[in-house]
């Protein structure tokens, strides 16, 4: 049973369409099998009657007498070449000439032997040539088809480079636009980072002042502090000299006298020692009084706080003495006496003089009450 | 333009043309009028038997086959070749090598038509081969220029040439497809490679080897004789 494979390679052998080494390996397998054998007589029967197909043709009337003409031809060649046997003659007398005509007839022999071998080398040089023909042919025909192959890859291979060729044209104007893209984000973020910068500089600065400022408000609060202590101070010691006054004012009142008092709180006048105090009791009377003062600044050694009584009749303030304070509580207690008689008491006044005073107030006034 | 094989849709009916046998001086087989119809393997069976005097070197034998073979012979070159002179010297030649090869015929590979039709293809291939470049051929060997001539000289006045044989081959032909026809077409006269053809048609190769392995054995199944 001859499958369908091999009865395509036998139709297509038949039509000759077989090459290279499908055609070879298809003769091998032919030599082998008889049922292909036949298979291939009868399809070359079937293609070989396609001639009767062929557009009907009378060959011309001289061409059969031109083709007997030439193997005529070839026929009297050969004819030439076979030398002619002439029979023997039967006379001794005619040996010499049958001796001759033998010997011509060994030498016609040789010769035609000689032309035999020729035709018979020309045939296989015939045959040769046919087969040259034929490989001639094969060849021609399997350099055809691999031209064919390389013009299809050739044709293949100039598609494919000019698709790549326009991909990577494609791919490059991509990359330009990348690349611009690109560009102008770097652009941005040169920008962005000089204005990181800045911000940092404006934040720095502004943390410098947030502690400059809290350095501030660290003070002021220190100060508050300090200054509300020192007005706790200052009212305690208000409290007390309140108490003190109300209490001497009581002892003055149990004495009777207290109407004819003058009791004046002395306020100070320095910035440096605001807290400092004094009360001055005068008895018009005596002639006489007590200054009781706190916190004054300790003096120098050459210097004395000196008091002085404002009486409207006088124009310059009488003196009432200097005195010195506890250099360590400012503290002191001075009973006074005026140099000159004073009718009535508008003001005690408390100046910083040199040291043993001075008639007429020179120096600055430290406390003052009226 | 209708193709080569298309003409065998032309008429089959008409005078009945045989192979005759002997008769070595007698005209040419498809320019005489037959008398009676051989069977296929009469046909071929007489073919062999001429080719064997051939071989034994009888030139009336030759004359016969001539008379036998030379009009599809002559057709087929012609329709490869295009030139009638051309044509001549392929018929001349493929006679002449049947007579000096006529002994290496082997019955086994087929009849000696398909010899003789096998040699002048064969030529005819060549010579056109060696005459243009293989592109023109392929420009030469487009379908249309395979058509048929309705006009010819076998179409009007010559029916009666062509003979029993050629009717039948032309009948079973033309009951192909035309796809298995057209590819056994440019297979057998132009002289194509497979891919070529294939290319021809616009088919793929595996599909023209089937058409081709189709229409042979289709075209060997009609020709085939009848018991």
């Amino acid at each position: 049973m001859i499958d369908e494979r091999q009865q395509e390679r036998a139709s297509l052998y038949a039509l000759e369409l077989l090459e290279g080494a499908e055609h070879a390996q298809f003769e091998t397998d032919l030599a082998q099998d008889r049922e292909l054998q036949s298979l291939v007589g009868v399809l070359r029967n079937a293609s070989a009657a396609l001639a009767h197909c062929a557009n009907p043709a009378r060959p011309p009337a001289g061409l059969k007498d031109r083709i007997l003409a030439s193997i005529d031809e070839a026929a009297e060649v050969a004819a030439e070449a076979n030398p002619v046997i002439r029979p023997p003659l039967s006379s001794f007398r005619q040996f010499i000439p049958w001796a001759a005509a033998a010997c011509f007839a060994l030498i016609a022999t040789w010769f035609g032997l000689r032309a035999m071998t020729a035709r018979s080398e020309t045939d296989a040089l015939r045959n040769l040539n046919r087969l040259g023909e034929i490989t001639l042919q094969s060849s021609r025909q399997q350099l055809e088809a691999e031209r064919i192959v390389t013009q299809h890859l050739r044709n293949e291979s100039a598609r494919e480079f000019a698709a790549a060729t326009a991909n990577l044209e494609q791919a490059r104007a991509l990359l330009g636009a990348r690349e611009q893209q690109l560009a102008e984000v770097r652009t941005q973020l040169a920008n962005r980072d000089q204005l990181v910068t800045e911000r940092e500089q404006l934040l720095a600065a502004a943390r410098r002042e947030v502690r400059a400022r809290e350095s501030e408000v660290t003070a002021l609060v220190n100060r508050v502090d300090a200054l509300t202590g020192a007005s706790a101070d200052v009212g305690r010691q208000l409290g007390g000299a309140n108490l003190r006054i109300a209490q001497l004012t009581n002892a003055l009142k149990t004495q009777g006298d207290l109407a004819e008092f003058k009791i004046t709180t002395l306020a100070s006048l320095l910035k440096n020692s605001p807290q400092a105090l004094a009360v001055a009791v005068w008895d018009p009377a005596k002639q006489e009084g007590v200054l009781k003062i706190e916190k004054l600044p300790a003096l120098a050694a050459d210097q004395d706080y000196q008091l002085w009584i404002v009486d409207p009749q006088y124009p310059n303030p009488v003196d009432g003495g200097v005195f010195t304070v506890e250099p360590a509580s400012g503290a002191a207690r001075f009973q006074f006496k005026s140099k000159q008689p004073v009718a009535a008491v508008n003001a005690f006044a408390v100046t910083l003089e040199r040291k043993g005073g001075v008639p007429k107030a020179e120096g600055p006034f430290v406390l003052l009450g009226k | 333009m209708p193709s080569s094989l298309s003409c065998c849709l032309d008429g089959l009916s008409g005078a009945v043309l045989v192979h005759k046998a002997g008769a070595p001086q007698s005209a040419p087989e498809w320019m005489s009028a037959p008398v009676s119809s051989p069977s296929p393997e009469d046909r071929q069976r007489i073919d062999a038997q001429l080719l064997q005097r051939v071989a034994q070197r009888d030139r009336h034998a030759l004359a016969e086959l001539y008379d036998r073979f030379s009009g599809p012979l002559y057709g087929a070159a012609l329709q490869i070749v295009r030139d009638p002179t051309e044509a001549q010297d392929v018929v001349h030649d493929t006679f002449v090598s049947l007579w000096e090869k006529a002994a290496t015929f082997e019955t086994t590979r087929g009849s000696a038509f398909a010899w003789a039709v096998t040699l002048t293809r064969n030529r005819a291939i060549d010579r056109v081969r060696m005459r243009r470049r293989r592109a023109e051929l392929l420009e030469a060997a487009a379908p249309g220029d395979f058509g048929y001539d309705e006009s010819g000289p076998g179409n009007s006045g010559d029916a009666a040439a062509r003979g029993e044989e050629a009717r039948a081959v032309r009948a079973a032909v033309a009951g192909l497809p035309a796809e298995q026809r057209r590819a056994l077409e440019l297979a057998f006269f132009g002289g194509l490679t497979q891919e070529e053809i294939a290319r021809q048609l616009a088919a793929p190769l595996g599909t023209v080897k089937a058409r081709i392995r189709r229409g042979l054995l289709k075209l060997r199944d009609t020709l085939a004789p009848r018991s």
